[in-house]
């Protein structure tokens, strides 16, 4: 009863707080506005589906006018390629940088000497690039098969040596995706969805030092300590109306991806994993309140805290070593990312969670211990 | 009494402090991490064919491969995806238990066939309920278009004759490819201008400080006016900051980092510092305690990241003449040693001059209302409210 009334408390204390609630229509924005960028990075950087969505006005490419009729022009067309025709190449390659990714310089009496100049500053190179290879390539192949005396049955089987047929299975449970696009899928389950859903444990950590360290600064911590009513439940009075509403802000989170068509899986493994690393985060917080003297104090150490948790937590993401391999299967964020973006998961995995389970488990315990010990009161 | 008379003080008192130094050093610790990041991205890239900035997790994705004749597994790069060789039935079952994303079948003697030029027939199952089976499709379809590549190339090598004349291919290309200058220019020059943003809490425990342990009256009964004390005080941090600034340049220098002109980026920096801190003050002047201003300062530095690099990412890939109004893009094209207008650097001073001017003037206007400092606080629409009909303002 006693626990219920401090949680309470706490609770309506954080809900009342319109910075605290600033804080999380922020994430809102943080939220839609990652989303957004690997949104139009992903159709920026893939030729399929810049075709697709018929955003191929921004791939300009300069062609001098003598290639009007030629093989190579229709190779490059068919590559959906904006053409710019200009009498003199040399005022193509002037504009190169500024209105042209690329120019496409040729002989059109011979049909040799192909020039390619592309930038390769411009964000559109990598598709501009595979795009011309293309056109290029083919133009060159023919133009090789031309002179072999081959019919187009045997030139279509040396082009394309390989047949390859994809067969969709499971079609009736379709992954209910916002962008059928490798590199979507990879920046949105391999970095944004565990930095998103970690958001509200940063904020969290911000939130217990508030809390404690403000107690002690109002010189109230005394009457609360005073109160008959153990340290663990202190504790978890505080931290529980905390923990709950970093959970409440992840699981929004969940539900808002899930509406922009980047469906969680197995929300309740990640509910799991969340609640025993918001404990650490919340002990970490705790930890450090114990510590400072001051809420000033306490934002600058919590800062500096979360900016090696981050590094910790995402730079994993990112290694490509295979040595590493077999720690990275431990850090929490690489376990995220696989229950998130899995819809069955092997009972490895589940496992791998364990030793973040543990250690959250040890945090928070620590402090349970150095709390009753100390009773965080340095008068 | 002057302004400088409470720079000096400020000054002091932070050196002194030996928490400051502390958080100074710290901070120091966190560039030599950010450092190791840094050599690490440019070794990940510099190391690799393509370059790409996207997360790099083995077994992000399964695969079966039935291939007996070896063809497509010596081939497939397994970065993000966990090949495993299986049978047809065990793999197809896989896929129906969602233990896998898919399943790539190979002919065995494919090998044969498409040395002796004919098609083979490859089949990628895909399970459509696992968002990464695009991974699994693009990267099978990427290892079977080089080999398709390679294969059509010996094959029609062997069949045209000697004589034929093929179109020769040059290529050149201008520039540096855009994830590379990422890396190389703008994490770097957020690695420069990051202590602006580390000492936001200095200005906001010198002016909120004041008011929380209430000796905001003495200092307003001073002989000195309240723009004095509000500028004293800023330029004490902006002092700091370029104490800062320099370390960290001359850490980079020595860390092997290629930085053309360093004075003239030293300069740049010093200058966008002072607007910063003008905001600072502003958030400082109004909020009411740590906790608030502490949050406002997230808030307002939201802002000024946004301000500083959305534009260096424009000039990356438009050359665009408006993205010269952030500082963090001229400094960006001073240490890459580009040659810069004077027009350049007169837009990038003119921002600087202006937000300069109107933040110190909203926050000593601020510090001298008596309601803000003593209360009761007005909100930040009756604010407006004043400044818009000029009353108190």
């Amino acid at each position: 009863m006693k626990l219920s009334a401090l949680a309470k408390k706490e609770g309506q204390d954080i809900l009342k707080n319109k910075i605290y609630l600033g804080v999380v229509f922020v994430q809102v924005f943080i939220l839609l506005g990652t989303f957004g960028i690997a949104l139009a990075t992903s159709i920026a950087s893939d030729p399929a589906l810049l075709d697709q969505y018929g955003a191929t006005s921004a791939l300009k490419v300069g062609v001098p006018d003598s290639i009007q009729g030629s093989q190579l022009e229709s190779d490059l067309q068919k590559q959906n390629l904006n053409l710019t025709y200009y009498k003199n190449i040399s005022d193509a390659q002037q504009s190169i940088g500024t209105t042209l990714v690329a120019v496409v310089g040729f002989n059109s009496t011979t049909g040799q000497n192909i020039t390619v100049k592309t930038d390769t500053s411009n964000v559109f190179y990598p598709v501009v690039s595979s795009k011309i290879n293309n056109a290029v390539n083919e133009y060159q192949t023919q133009k090789k098969l031309a002179s072999s005396g081959l019919s187009n049955t045997e030139i279509q089987r040396i082009i394309n040596p390989i047949n390859l047929q994809v067969v969709n299975l499971n079609e009736n449970h379709p992954a209910n995706i916002a962008l059928d696009s490798s590199y979507f899928v990879e920046i949105m389950y391999g970095f944004i969805v565990p930095f998103i859903l970690l958001l509200p444990f940063f904020l969290a950590s911000n939130i217990v030092t508030d809390s404690i360290v403000g107690e002690r600064e109002r010189k109230t911590f005394e009457v609360l300590l005073m109160t008959p009513i153990s340290s663990s439940m202190v504790m978890l009075g505080k931290t529980l109306p905390i923990l709950f509403f970093s959970l409440i802000q992840s699981v929004a989170w969940i539900i808002l991806l899930d509406l922009l068509k980047v469906p969680i899986y197995n929300p309740l493994f990640m509910f799991i994993m969340l609640f025993f690393m918001g404990l650490g985060f919340i002990g970490i917080g705790i930890l450090l309140s114990m510590f400072v003297d001051s809420t000033k104090e306490a934002n600058s150490a919590i800062t500096i805290i979360l900016v090696f948790a981050t590094f910790i937590l995402f730079m994993p993401l990112f290694i490509k070593t295979s040595y590493f391999t077999p720690i990275l299967n431990y850090i929490p964020t690489i376990i995220m990312v696989k229950i998130g973006s899995t819809p069955n998961i092997g009972p490895d995995i589940l496992i791998s969670g364990l030793p973040t389970i543990l250690l959250s488990i040890m945090i928070f315990g620590f402090t349970v211990k150095y709390f009753r010990r100390e009773r965080a009161i340095r008068l | 009494m002057k302004f400088t008379s409470i720079t000096k003080w400020e000054f002091k008192n932070t050196l002194k402090s030996k928490k400051f130094m502390m958080i100074f050093f710290l901070q120091l610790s966190v560039l030599f991490l950010m450092i190791i990041i840094f050599n690490s991205f440019v070794t990940n890239i510099e190391s690799d064919n393509s370059v790409s900035i996207t997360p790099s997790l083995s077994g992000f994705a399964s695969m079966d491969v039935l291939d007996q004749s070896g063809l497509f597994l010596k081939l497939i790069n397994p970065a993000d995806i966990s090949i495993v060789p299986l049978s047809y039935n065990a793999s197809m079952s896989n896929i129906a238990e969602g233990k896998t994303t898919g399943f790539l079948y190979v002919p065995g003697n494919a090998d044969q066939k498409i040395r002796s030029g004919q098609t083979i027939d490859m089949t990628i199952y895909l399970d459509s309920s696992d968002p990464k089976s695009s991974v699994v499709r693009d990267e099978v379809n990427s290892t079977t278009q080089i080999i398709s590549q390679s294969y059509s190339n010996t094959l029609t090598d062997s069949v045209v004759p000697q004589n034929t004349t093929i179109p020769t291919v040059k290529q050149e290309s201008t520039g540096e490819s855009l994830p590379l200058q990422i890396i190389k220019k703008v994490m770097l020059v957020i690695l420069l201008f990051l202590p602006l943003l580390l000492f936001g809490n200095m200005i906001i425990d010198t002016v909120v400080g004041e008011k929380e342990r209430k000796t905001g009256e003495i200092l307003i009964a001073m002989p000195m006016s309240q723009a004095q004390v509000i500028i004293g005080k800023s330029m004490a941090v902006v002092l700091t900051i370029s104490l800062q600034v320099a370390m960290w340049l001359i850490i980079l220098l020595i860390a092997g980092f290629h930085i053309d002109n360093p004075l003239l980026v030293f300069i740049f920096i010093f200058l966008t510092s002072i607007p910063i801190i003008g905001i600072t003050s502003v958030v400082a002047a109004y909020s009411k305690n740590f906790k608030e201003a502490g949050i406002g300062l997230s808030i307002a530095y939201m802002g000024i990241v946004g301000f500083l690099v959305v534009p260096v990412l424009l000039y990356l890939s438009r050359k665009s003449f408006i993205a010269n109004i952030s500082p963090m893009t001229i400094v960006m094209r001073i240490f890459s040693g580009e040659s810069i207008p004077p027009t350049d650097y007169g837009i990038s001073l003119a921002a600087i001059l202006i937000v300069s001017i109107i933040s110190y003037w909203i926050a000593i206007k601020l510090f001298e209302r008596d309601d803000i400092m003593f209360g009761p606080r007005p909100g930040i629409l009756r604010l407006i409210y004043d400044l818009i009909t000029f009353k108190k303002f």
